[in-house]
C-alpha cells in the first residue's frame, strides 16, 4: 500500500474512532510533557547549593536524577492511559479493520493501518505537547524575590534528546498499539480473539522473587564489597522492574484463581457471570491494572522509604538527647528536605494513580459497551441491572483486592531488603561545643550511647494508599456503571 | 401430466393389479388430486398399447379377476428417460388465482378486487395452518411432511405474490386517484 | 378459554417515529397467536410492550387483571424472569457461561441451589435434544444449537408465555421448522401460550390465529397492505 492510501484508511472513521483519536493524542500530549520535562531537569548543568532554584532537588547535581526517575515514573502511567485509549470504540474499529480484510487486504496491511492511526494521533499529540510545554515555560517562569527560579525555565531541553522524546512518544503508542491488536486475527467475516487456551500459571511469583533477590543484592553484599555506581543502580532499577513486571503478570493467575474461588465459594448468579469472565478472560485484569499497580508499588516504595527516613532521624535525636551538652548529629541536610523529596514523589504516585484510573475507566467502559447486546438482552428476560452491576463489580474488584496487597507487599518489601532496622553505633570523641570554634578552641568529651530502633512497617499509611485506591477503583466502577444502565437499554436490542 | 409416469414408477419394484396401483398412488402422494380407478385403467390401457407395460397375470381373491400389470423393457427406459429431463421453469403462467385477479382488476373497480383478495388470502392462510398442522401431527410420514411442504411452499408463493399485488394496485390507484 | 394477557389501546413512539398508533390484543391461556405484517409495522415493539420490557406510553396491558404499565420497572423484571419466557432472533445467551449455566440463570436469580437449577437445567437442553453440550459456551455452538439452548432458557421456569421475536429469523429453512416445531409442541405440552413475532407466513402457520399489524394498528383485512387512499 501507498503511504498516501494508508493515511486515507487511518483517518475514514466514525465519531467513536474520533474520540479515541483524540483522546490518545490528548494522553501522548501529557506523555510528551512529563518526557520533556524529564529532559529538560536532565540538562541543568549548575552544581550550586545556592543556585538559580528554590529547591535543592534541582540546585544539586547528586539529586537531579532522583527527580529525573520520578518524572521518567510519571510518564509511564500515562503513556498507559494512550494504550488504553487505542482499546476505545474498538469494536466499530474491527468492524472497519474487518471491511478492509474483506476488501482484500491483508491481516499485515490491516494492522499497519491500525497503527498507522494511533502512530497520527500520537505524533498530534506530541507535537501539541510541545506547544503546550514552551506554554507552561512561558507562564511559570516566575523569579521570587531573590531572583530564585521554583522551575528550571531558564534551561532549554537539549535539543537531541528533545526531539528523540517528540517522535519516540508516537513510536511507543503505536507500537503499544499493535501489541494490543496481536492477539487479535483480524478476519474479514469479524473479529475473533484468539483466546490463550492454557490457564495462567503462578510463575510470575518467580518473577517477584527474582525482582526482590536483585534488588537485595547489594544490601547482602554488605559494606565490605564495593560496587561501582552503575552496578549498583542496575541492580536496584532491574530488581524493581522486574518485581513490577511480576505483580503485573501474576495478576493473570490472581485472576484465575479468584474466577475459580467465585465459582466454587459464590452462590449468587452475579458471582457465576463475574467469575465465569474472569476464567474466560483471566489476562484482562493484567492490561487493566498494569499502570496501577506499578503506581502503587512505586507509593508503597515511597512510604516504606519515608517509614525508614523517619526512624533514622528519631534515631539521631536520640542519640543528640542522650549525649550531655547536646550534638547536632543527622542527616547530611535538613529533615525537611528529604521529606519533601519523599512527598513530591507521592504526589508523582497520586497523579499517576489518577491517571491510571482514568485508563482503567476507558477500559471498564469500553468493555461494557462491547458487550451491549447481551447486557440488554439479560435485562429483557429480567435480569435485574442490580445483578449486572454485582457481576460487573466483582469481575474489577475480586482480583484488584488480592493484586493491590501483592503490588503494596513488594513495594514495601523492597524497602524493607534495605533495612528493617536502624543501628546508629555508639561512641566517644572530644568536639567543641562553643560559639567560636578554632583551632585551639575548647574540647568537650562527648560520650553517646548506640541506639538501634526497628523501622515500622508503616501499616496505617499503606491502608490508606490500599484504600485510596480501592475508592479510586469502586468510583471508576460506579462511573462505568452508568455506562452499563445506558447499555441495557432495550433500544441495543434493535441495534441488531 | 406425469400420472402415466407414477404409475410406471409405482411398477418399478414388481408386478401390480389397477386397484393396489390406485391405493399406492394416493398413498405416495397424500396431498395431490386423488385418482379415479377409470383413469388408472384409461392410463394403464395407453401405457400396454405402447409397449411400456405387459399383463402378467390373473389374480383373483375372492372377487372380481385383476388383472396384474409388470414394466417392459421399454417402460424402464421410459422412466429413466423422463427422470433425466429437467422440466422448464413454469413455462407458462397458468392458474385460476392468477386470471381471477387480472379479470377481477379489468371489470370490476379495486375495492372489489380487493375484497376477492382478502377472502382468498384468508382462504390461503387457513389452508396452510391447516396443512402445517398435518405436517406436525406427531407419527407423520416423510411422505406426508414432503407433500404438506410442497403445497405449503406454493401457497407461500400465492400470497406473496397476492400481497405484492394488492401493494400494487393500491400504488396505482393512488397515482391515478391521489 | 381465560384471557391472559390483554393489550388495550396501546401507543408507544420511538422520538419522533410511531411505532404503534393504537393496539388491541388478547392472548388466552395456552393459545399460540403469531403477529404479523411488513418490516416497521411494530411487531417488535408490540411484542416489547406486552412483555413488559417497554413501558406504553399509553393504553394497558393487562395481565392476569394487573396493569403492567403501572409496575416498577423491578416488578416487571420480575414478572419478566418468573412468567414470562423470552426469546430473540440471536445474541441472547452469556459467552462465557456453559449452555447448562445460561438455562440456569433465571432459576439461580429465583434463589434456587446451584446443583438442583443445573440439574432443571440440563433437563430441559435433553426435552430440545442438547443434553450433550450442557457444558460447551455457546461459541463452539452452530446457529441451531444455541436457539435450542435459547428456548430451554425461556422455558425453564415454565413460563405463562413464551414471546419470541423472529426465533428462527438466523436459521436455514429447515433448522428453523425443527426449531419451532419444538418450541410449539413444548408450549402445547406446558399449555404455554405463545406471542410469535414474524414476517413470514409459513412460520406464523404454527399459530392458532394470527394478528397482522400495518403502520402500528391490527389491520382487520389480514393483509397488512393499504389499499385506500
Amino acid at each position: 500500500m501507498r503511504p498516501s492510501t494508508v493515511l486515507r484508511l487511518a483517518l475514514a472513521g466514525s465519531r467513536t474512532d474520533r474520540l479515541r483519536t483524540v483522546l490518545t493524542a490528548a494522553s501522548s500530549a501529557l506523555a510528551a510533557i512529563a518526557l520533556l520535562a524529564a529532559v529538560t531537569v536532565g540538562s541543568i548543568t549548575t552544581n550550586d547549593p545556592n543556585g538559580p532554584y528554590t529547591s535543592q532537588l534541582l540546585n544539586e547535581a547528586g539529586l537531579r536524577p532522583g527527580v529525573l526517575a520520578a518524572l521518567i515514573l510519571l510518564s509511564i502511567p500515562v503513556l498507559g492511559l494512550a494504550g488504553q485509549c487505542i482499546r476505545l470504540g474498538a469494536p466499530a474499529r474491527d468492524r472497519r479493520l474487518a471491511a478492509l480484510r474483506l476488501a482484500g487486504a491483508t491481516p499485515r496491511q490491516a494492522v499497519l493501518v491500525a497503527s498507522a492511526e494511533t502512530a497520527l494521533a500520537g505524533l498530534v499529540g506530541s507535537i501539541t505537547g510541545y506547544g503546550l510545554f514552551l506554554a507552561l515555560r512561558a507562564m511559570l517562569h516566575r523569579p521570587d524575590a531573590a531572583g530564585l527560579l521554583p522551575l528550571p525555565t531558564d534551561v532549554w531541553p537539549a535539543v537531541l534528546p528533545a526531539v528523540l522524546v517528540l517522535a519516540a512518544v508516537p513510536l511507543v503508542a503505536a507500537a503499544v498499539g499493535t501489541l494490543l491488536l496481536r492477539r487479535v486475527v483480524i478476519s474479514p467475516l469479524g473479529v475473533v480473539r484468539r483466546s490463550r487456551e492454557q490457564a495462567p500459571r503462578p510463575w510470575p511469583g518467580v518473577l517477584i522473587a527474582v525482582g526482590l533477590a536483585l534488588f537485595g543484592i547489594p544490601n547482602w553484599l554488605g559494606d565490605d564489597v564495593r560496587i561501582a555506581d552503575e552496578v549498583l543502580l542496575l541492580l536496584l532499577g532491574s530488581g524493581v522492574t522486574v518485581a513490577t513486571v511480576g505483580v503485573i503478570l501474576g495478576t493473570g493467575w490472581i485472576s484465575h484463581v479468584s474466577g475459580r474461588l467465585l465459582l466454587r465459594l459464590g452462590r449468587r448468579p452475579a458471582l457465576l457471570l463475574a467469575g465465569r469472565r474472569l476464567l474466560s478472560d483471566p489476562w484482562n485484569g493484567s492490561r487493566t491494572f498494569a499502570g496501577l499497580l506499578a503506581g502503587v508499588i512505586a507509593g508503597a516504595f515511597a512510604i516504606g522509604y519515608r517509614a525508614m527516613l523517619s526512624t533514622e532521624m528519631l534515631a539521631y535525636d536520640r542519640i543528640n538527647a542522650g549525649a550531655p551538652g547536646g550534638l547536632e548529629m543527622g542527616l547530611a541536610g535538613d529533615d525537611e528536605f528529604y521529606l519533601n523529596a519523599v512527598r513530591l514523589v507521592i504526589v508523582a504516585v497520586a497523579v499517576g494513580v489518577t491517571v491510571a484510573a482514568g485508563g482503567m475507566l476507558i477500559a471498564l467502559a469500553e468493555s461494557i459497551v462491547a458487550r451491549r447486546r447481551a447486557y440488554a438482552a439479560l435485562t429483557a428476560v429480567g435480569v435485574p441491572r442490580r445483578v449486572l452491576s454485582e457481576a460487573v463489580l466483582w469481575h474489577t474488584v475480586a482480583p484488584l483486592v488480592p493484586a493491590l496487597l501483592v503490588a503494596l507487599t513488594v513495594g514495601v518489601g523492597l524497602v524493607r531488603l534495605i533495612a528493617t532496622e536502624i543501628r546508629l553505633s555508639g561512641g566517644e570523641a572530644d568536639v567543641c561545643l562553643g560559639e567560636t570554634c578554632g583551632p585551639d578552641a575548647a574540647l568537650t568529651h562527648v560520650v553517646w550511647p548506640e541506639v538501634v530502633l526497628p523501622v515500622p512497617v508503616p501499616l496505617a499509611d499503606l491502608a490508606v494508599l490500599g484504600g485510596g485506591v480501592l475508592l479510586a477503583m469502586l468510583a471508576v466502577v460506579g462511573a462505568g456503571l452508568l455506562v452499563l444502565r445506558s447499555s441495557t437499554d432495550l433500544e441495543e436490542l434493535r441495534a441488531g | 401430466m406425469s400420472t402415466p409416469h407414477v404409475l410406471l414408477g409405482l411398477l418399478v419394484n414388481g408386478p401390480r393389479h389397477g386397484y393396489d396401483l390406485k391405493k399406492a398412488h394416493d398413498e405416495r402422494l397424500p396431498q395431490a388430486k386423488p385418482l379415479a380407478f377409470g383413469q388408472v385403467y384409461a392410463t394403464l390401457g395407453r401405457l400396454e398399447r405402447d409397449g411400456y407395460v405387459e399383463q402378467s397375470g390373473q389374480e383373483r381373491e375372492g372377487g372380481p379377476d385383476r388383472t396384474t400389470y409388470s414394466l417392459t423393457e421399454a417402460g424402464r427406459a421410459q422412466i429413466d428417460d423422463w427422470l433425466a429431463q429437467t422440466e422448464r421453469p413454469a413455462p407458462y403462467v397458468s392458474s385460476t388465482l392468477f386470471s381471477k385477479v387480472v379479470v377481477s382488476l379489468l371489470v370490476a373497480d379495486a375495492d372489489r378486487a380487493r375484497d376477492y383478495l382478502i377472502a382468498q388470502r384468508a382462504a390461503h392462510t387457513a389452508r396452510m395452518r391447516e396443512l402445517t398442522a398435518v405436517k406436525t401431527t406427531p407419527g407423520a410420514g416423510l411422505g406426508d411432511i414432503v407433500a404438506a411442504d410442497y403445497a405449503i411452499a406454493h401457497l407461500d408463493a400465492d400470497l406473496r405474490w397476492l400481497t405484492t399485488t394488492l401493494q400494487r394496485v393500491a400504488d396505482l390507484h393512488r397515482e391515478v386517484h391521489g | 378459554m381465560t384471557t391472559l394477557l390483554r393489550a388495550a389501546e396501546l401507543t408507544r413512539a420511538y422520538g419522533p417515529t410511531q411505532a404503534l398508533r393504537g393496539v388491541d390484543i388478547d392472548v388466552a391461556e395456552g393459545e399460540i397467536v403469531a403477529v404479523t405484517g411488513p418490516s416497521g409495522c411494530g411487531k417488535s415493539t408490540l411484542l416489547h410492550c406486552l412483555a413488559g420490557i417497554l413501558r406504553a406510553d399509553s393504553g394497558t396491558v393487562r395481565y392476569r387483571d394487573q396493569d403492567l404499565n403501572l409496575w416498577s420497572e423491578a416488578d416487571r423484571s420480575r414478572l419478566r424472569r418468573t412468567d414470562f419466557g423470552i426469546l430473540f432472533q440471536f445474541g441472547q445467551l452469556v459467552p462465557e457461561l456453559t449452555a447448562a449455566e445460561n438455562v440456569a440463570l433465571p432459576l439461580l436469580l429465583a434463589g434456587s441451589g446451584r446443583r438442583e437449577a443445573r440439574q432443571t437445567a440440563v433437563g430441559w437442553l435433553d426435552r430440545f435434544g442438547v443434553a450433550d453440550l450442557a457444558d460447551q459456551r455457546p461459541g463452539a455452538m452452530s446457529g441451531g444449537q444455541l436457539q435450542r439452548c435459547a428456548v430451554a432458557r425461556a422455558m425453564v421456569t415454565e413460563p405463562a408465555v413464551l414471546f419470541a421475536d423472529e426465533p428462527t429469523g438466523a436459521l436455514d429453512v429447515l433448522t428453523g421448522e425443527q426449531v419451532l416445531n419444538e418450541i410449539v409442541g413444548v408450549a402445547r405440552a406446558q399449555r404455554t401460550a405463545v406471542v410469535l413475532v414474524t414476517h413470514e407466513a409459513q412460520i406464523a402457520a404454527y399459530a392458532d390465529r394470527e394478528v397482522v399489524l400495518r403502520d402500528g394498528r391490527v389491520d382487520a383485512t389480514g393483509l397488512g397492505i393499504g389499499v385506500r387512499s
